[in-house]
């Protein structure tokens, strides 16, 4: 058991962002602990794929290819991950920690009775041994996690905690078979959510809260002023529950969690369960007429006045200087 | 048919401090069912009614959470079942999962089980994966509609909400199901309720109970901190809002964040 092996994910035919930091970290850790840097991409035709994970810096990009892996499912995914993990005997295995990847890494963890630390926003070694580093209690523990020697860990990773891997690399590409497998579920469909947001993905987040008094001023101040930044828009949830807003657009303890660049935060007090959420981003703007809101803690940038009075002219403001 | 609840007791907000042991230190606050098992319970209690049986709610954990078991029991849980043991303190999800798969086994007519998609706490969201491989059962988590439960052709079919898909799944039973917010409206239970429950014990499992031997977790906390503290923030002033928002601008635009 040794080296480190990446479960390589797509997104519009290319290696993921994520995949690529993954890429980047394993490359380092595989050095410190020994063993070669390995990756595995899954799916019904990924020759292409895989021929540009190959030049990301693993030695050896493995491929498990068949029709019943067109679709996710656990069942499918899990087994044609383990071709590669018994080929490789890895010590460590990255993944994402997108929904489908921790329904899929919590469940080869299990299969292999590895370790498992999802959410991981760090990967360190200190005399050759791996530790994890993770938040939970909505950010206000940070966690490191050590593994029981001779057996495996599952690291299911955040976006941009690490440095993505160069381009350059000149690996090989070994195409596996996939294990007979009896895949017990049916995907009957997959569609795109209607009206989905993905604030995950989003590089620019504005969120309105209670102090914009009502439903009706949320949609006239909020989603401009996310366009006029080119950004995604999102909701506290007291706004959520109050009905004003759908839950696809909470961020919070119990929605969303999001890091993006800047986070501009709308009549939004800063209640813990919200906190939680947002922390993490790297930019928090804080617009709230309370000078005494928690929000303002977080933030890097704070304005206290009328949300009201202040967002339209925010908005026009950065259609004037930013030219959109 | 037979379905169980996996519920877990967590604090109503995370300000929890960070014992001289690693161990969280939660006093002080609240502790309510997590949010997520709360609509795994109101689902659990929904195909309860339209198929009878038993609905049991499964908890590992102390005596101080018999408290939110009543609850579930309140809102119309028909049994309860306490998994507790000096054994399974500090056990990781994993090891955890293997406790709990195997009361499922010792109970031997478990049909479904649903439960949340993380609990609001540790956040991992590993257990309903973990339990259901340990089971050797099928998984569908993420749900946020569950379109039918037949217990005669053993089969479930649910909508899985991702973060930008939604996928259409049927499953055999039995199945191990992980619910997201809502998926329905959660019950409160009556005062009647509450007061009729107020007294029971549920049973209780222990670790011999269940045979489980050797429970070494894989993952151990080496270390736990607080966050390091933001540095603190500008604040933007001026005399009138419009030269509030200038300012904001550029500040946005010179540290290039916009």
């Amino acid at each position: 058991m040794s080296g480190v092996l990446v479960i390589i994910e797509q997104v519009d035919g290319g290696v993921a962002a994520l995949s690529r930091e993954l890429l980047g970290k394993g490359k380092e850790l595989a050095a410190v602990l020994g063993g070669a840097l390995s990756a595995v991409v899954i799916g019904a035709n990924v020759a292409a794929l895989a021929q540009q994970a190959a030049g990301l810096g693993a030695t050896t990009v493995y491929t498990v290819e068949d029709a019943s892996l067109a679709a996710y499912t656990t069942d499918g995914y899990v087994a044609a991950a383990r071709a590669a993990v018994d080929t490789a005997q890895p010590a460590l295995i990255l993944a994402g920690a997108s929904f489908q990847m921790r329904d899929f890494g919590a469940a080869l963890a299990a299969d292999l009775d590895a370790g498992l630390a999802v959410d991981v926003t760090d990967l360190r070694t200190e005399g050759g041994a791996l530790s994890a580093m993770r938040p939970s209690h909505g950010g206000n523990v940070l966690n490191t996690y050590s593994f029981a020697a001779g057996r495996p860990v599952v690291a299911l990773a955040r976006k941009q905690s690490f440095a993505p891997a160069q381009e350059g690399g000149a690996g090989s590409v070994q195409s596996l078979p996939m294990p007979a497998t009896t895949i017990r579920t049916e995907v009957q469909s997959v569609a795109p959510k209607s009206g989905a947001v993905n604030l995950s993905d989003a590089a620019i987040i504005v969120s309105g809260g209670r102090g914009l008094g009502d439903k009706e001023s949320y949609y006239r101040l909020i989603p401009p002023l996310a366009e006029a930044l080119g950004g995604a828009y999102g909701a506290s949830r007291a706004i959520v529950d109050a009905g004003w807003v759908p839950y696809e657009h909470q961020v919070g303890q119990t929605g969303k969690t999001v890091s993006p660049k800047l986070y501009v935060a709308c009549g939004i007090s800063g209640a813990i369960q919200h906190l939680a959420g947002m922390r993490s981003s790297r930019n928090i703007v804080a617009i709230n007429r309370d000078a005494e809101a928690p929000i303002f803690r977080s933030a890097n940038f704070g304005v206290v006045g009328d949300v009201k009075e202040l967002l339209p002219l925010l908005t026009e403001e950065l259609k004037a200087r930013l030219g959109r | 048919m037979h379905i169980v609840v996996c519920m877990k007791q967590v604090p109503r907000d995370n300000s929890v401090k960070i014992n001289p042991d690693l161990s969280i230190n939660a006093d002080g606050i609240e502790k309510i069912i997590n949010l997520f098992d709360e609509y795994a319970v109101e689902e659990g209690l929904a195909w309860n009614e339209q198929h009878g049986g038993k609905l049991t709610i499964l908890s590992m954990g102390g005596d101080e959470w018999v408290e939110q078991m009543r609850r579930a029991l309140a809102m119309g849980a028909t049994d309860a079942l306490l998994l507790r043991d000096p054994a399974f303190a500090s056990l990781d999800t994993l090891a955890a999962a293997k406790v709990v798969a195997a009361a499922i086994r010792k109970l031997g007519d478990v049909d479904l089980i649903f439960t949340g998609r993380n609990s609001t706490d540790d956040e991992s969201g590993a257990f309903a994966p973990a339990l259901a491989r340990t089971l050797g059962w099928p998984q569908l988590t993420y749900v946020g509609k569950v379109l039918s439960v037949d217990p005669a052709a053993k089969t479930i079919i649910a909508e899985r909400h991702l973060e930008a898909v939604m996928e259409t799944v049927r499953a055999p039973l039995p199945a191990v199901v992980s619910v997201i917010k809502d998926i329905n409206s959660p019950r409160y239970p009556s005062l009647l309720k509450i007061k009729k429950v107020a007294r029971v014990e549920p049973p209780v499992w222990s670790a011999a109970d269940l045979g489980v031997g050797e429970l070494a977790s894989a993952a151990t906390v080496a270390a736990r901190v607080p966050p390091p503290a933001r540095t603190k923030g500008e604040l933007i002033d001026g005399p009138d809002a419009a030269a509030k928002v200038k300012k904001l601008v550029d500040r946005l635009l010179e540290s290039q964040i916009i």
